[in-house]
Order: C-alpha cells, then sequence, then structure tokens
C-alpha cells in the first residue's frame, strides 16, 4: 500500500469514528467547573505525607541521639546515625521528586517531558534501595558492652551470621536495584505491587528515550 | 484573559480541536474506558495550560504537545486516579460494528502495527499518518528536524515492510 492510500485510510477511518465522538459544550464547561487533581498532581499527597512522617521520625532520632549522646552505647549511636543518614536522603529524593512535580509543564516538547516525569517516577527506586541498605544496623542498634564481653560464642555466631547476611543482603540489593534487572525473578517479586508499576513502566520508557536520543546523533 | 474569556476560549479549542484528542487517545488505549478517561486527562490538562499558552506555536502543535504527554503517561487501569470525573458515556457513542470490508481489514493491520510500536514511535507514526511537516514533528517531539526526518523515514519502511508481508 502506498503512502498516500495509508492516510487516506488513517483520515478516513478518523473522521467517521470522530463523528461518533461528541465532546459538546457542556463536557467542555463541566472541565472549568470542577476541582480536579491530575494523574501528575495526584502523586503529591503521599509524597507530601512521606516527607512529614520521615522529618518526625528523623527528628525524633536526632533529639535522642543528641540527649543520649553521653550515656548511650557507641552501637547505638552508629546504628541510629546511620539510619537516621540514609532516612534523610530519602527524604531528599521526595523533596526533588516534589520540585520535578512543579517544574513539568505537560506543553514541553514530548522527549524532554517524558523524560522528567520518567526521572521522577524512576527516582522511587532509590528510596527503596536506601530502605534496603538500612538492614543491617536493625541488627546492631541493641548491642552493648556486656554483650560482647559475655564470651557466649553462640550469641556471637547467631549475631555475626544475622548481621553479615543482613549487610550483603542490603549492599547486593542496593547495587542491583535497577532498570538492567527488571525481569529478573526476585526483583518482580520486590516490586510486585500495583503501586510499583508505573515506576517499572517509566524507567522503560526512560531506556526509548536513550535510545531516541541515540539514534538521534547517528 | 480573564475567567470567562478563558472559559470561551477552552470550549472553542475542545469543539474545534476534539479531533487531535480523540485520535491520540485511540492510538494509545484500546479499551474504551481507557479511552474516556485519557480524553478527560486531556481536557484537564488544556484547560490548566490554557494560560500559559505560547503563541510562537500553532494551536494544533501546543495540543497535540499536551494530549501526547498525558497519553504517554497515563497508566491505564493499574493507575490511581484522584478527582471528579464528568460523565463523558452518555457523550462517548460506541462504533456500531459494520461488515468488514477490505478497507476495515487494512485498518485493522494498521491498529494491529501501531499497537506494536512503543509509546515514542505511536507519537512519530501518528504525526505523520496525521500529515503533519517534519518540522512540526520536530517541534511536538523535540527533536531535530533532520532527525525527524530521518526517523519517519525509519518508520515508513517498517508500515512498507509490514504490509508488503
Amino acid at each position: 500500500m502506498d503512502e498516500m492510500t495509508l492516510k487516506k485510510l488513517w483520515q478516513s477511518s478518523t473522521e467517521q469514528l470522530e463523528l461518533s465522538l461528541a465532546i459538546g459544550k457542556k463536557n467542555a464547561a463541566e472541565i472549568t467547573k470542577i476541582k480536579v487533581q491530575t494523574i501528575l498532581f495526584s502523586m503529591k499527597p503521599i509524597k507530601i505525607f512521606s516527607i512529614l512522617a520521615g522529618i518526625l521520625w528523623v527528628g525524633f532520632v536526632d533529639v535522642l541521639m543528641i540527649n543520649l549522646f553521653q550515656v548511650a552505647n557507641p552501637f547505638f549511636l552508629i546504628s541510629a546515625g546511620i539510619q537516621v543518614i540514609l532516612t534523610k536522603l530519602a527524604i531528599g529524593i521526595y523533596l526533588y521528586q516534589l520540585i520535578l512535580i512543579h517544574q513539568v509543564d505537560m506543553s514541553g516538547p514530548i522527549l524532554e517531558i517524558q523524560e522528567k516525569l520518567a526521572r521522577l517516577k524512576s527516582s522511587t527506586l532509590w528510596v527503596a534501595r536506601f530502605l534496603f541498605l538500612q538492614l543491617p544496623v536493625w541488627t546492631t542498634f541493641y548491642w552493648n558492652e556486656s554483650m560482647l564481653s559475655s564470651s557466649n560464642f553462640l550469641l556471637y555466631i547467631i549475631q555475626g551470621i544475622v548481621t553479615l547476611s543482613f549487610t550483603v543482603i542490603a549492599v547486593w540489593l542496593f547495587l542491583n536495584i535497577n532498570y538492567e534487572n527488571r525481569d529478573k525473578k526476585w526483583f518482580r517479586l520486590i516490586f510486585n505491587g500495583t503501586e510499583w508499576q508505573p515506576v517499572i513502566k517509566s524507567m522503560e520508557l526512560l531506556h526509548q528515550i536513550d535510545h531516541y536520543k541515540m539514534n538521534t546523533r547517528d | 484573559m480573564n475567567e470567562k474569556e478563558q472559559n470561551q476560549l477552552f470550549q472553542q479549542l475542545m469543539e474545534q480541536h476534539k479531533g487531535i484528542l480523540f485520535k491520540i487517545a485511540r492510538t494509545y488505549c484500546q479499551d474504551e474506558e481507557d479511552r474516556q478517561d485519557i480524553i478527560q486527562e486531556m481536557m484537564i490538562q488544556i484547560w490548566q495550560s490554557l494560560h500559559k499558552y505560547n503563541d510562537k506555536f500553532k494551536i494544533s502543535t501546543w495540543l497535540y504537545r499536551i494530549s501526547l504527554n498525558v497519553a504517554i503517561s497515563f497508566y491505564r487501569k493499574d493507575a490511581v486516579r484522584i478527582g471528579n470525573r464528568t460523565a463523558l458515556n452518555e457523550h462517548f457513542s460506541q462504533i456500531q460494528e459494520s461488515e468488514t470490508t477490505e478497507k476495515e481489514q487494512q485498518m485493522k493491520l494498521l491498529e494491529l502495527f501501531i499497537n506494536k510500536l512503543n509509546d515514542l514511535d505511536k507519537a512519530l507514526i501518528l504525526l505523520y499518518l496525521e500529515d503533519k511537516s517534519h518540522a512540526e514533528i520536530s517541534e511536538i517531539l523535540g527533536i531535530s528536524a533532520s532527525n525527524a526526518s530521518t526517523k519517519v523515514g525509519r518508520i515508513k519502511d517498517k508500515l512498507k515492510q509490514y504490509f508488503t508481508t
């Protein structure tokens, strides 16, 4: 089929379908009246909630650390310190996402806007990476000197295995949670929920955009 | 522009250019309900962006950009969509299935071809079939005119191959 025939086919079919579509004045008028949250801005409340909850948690742990600095055992202080730093990084990502949401102008060029949106959504994976990286400190914050000087080898072994395995898992997940592994079974298992679908799709779109840009340079 | 003028302009735009919204919704969504949702989302975005309209672009270019951006970032039924929805259903009648002619079969083939494309290529083929110039395609997509020409050339080749096999 030649180019002209194809375009005519498309045009005639869309004209026919258009006749059936009536976006009446009533619909257009309704849009101007309703207070709506678009898909993009519907992302805001959960991010604001996460930021507020995160700030409260970080504030609580910071105050605890400052007040107990002289008396608390060093394992608690170091573990809590690491946990708080990682939580602060996660809060930083949510803040970055809120800024991006405000910067997105949907009337911009497709590649530029889609890249912004895809980066915005896929950056959520960084939050997951930081949360996994916290795993080991949840196995060390309760350590104390009397526990270590008890000479209980069974306790040492159990604690050592738990902490070491949590550390290995945390570092491995931190390094491996990325687009290239999206089809792996373990990845699908972790990011199985519907809330992760847009994130995974945005990663695919980023891949398409990169490919598009690469071809552009050809 | 006061609110009344903005309302009038919006209604006028929707009346004159509703075809753009529908064609894009049709390209990206197979499901009728999704199409209604996507068209409504496009209308909302157009309404919300109206005050930012820059007249250095043709109005159709501006509408294509918004509608395509909405369509590509729309996550169908698994997406959580909040907000009041107006019922497009009553105005959005289904097309009656008529007898399958050769023309319809070719159209189905074309739709099958489009469905297999990725989101960015769908935008490209839609603009090509809409007979947009390479300059306008480049403005909408945000790539250079020469690259738009290269990409259109590639998609035309794929299309040709598809219809000859």
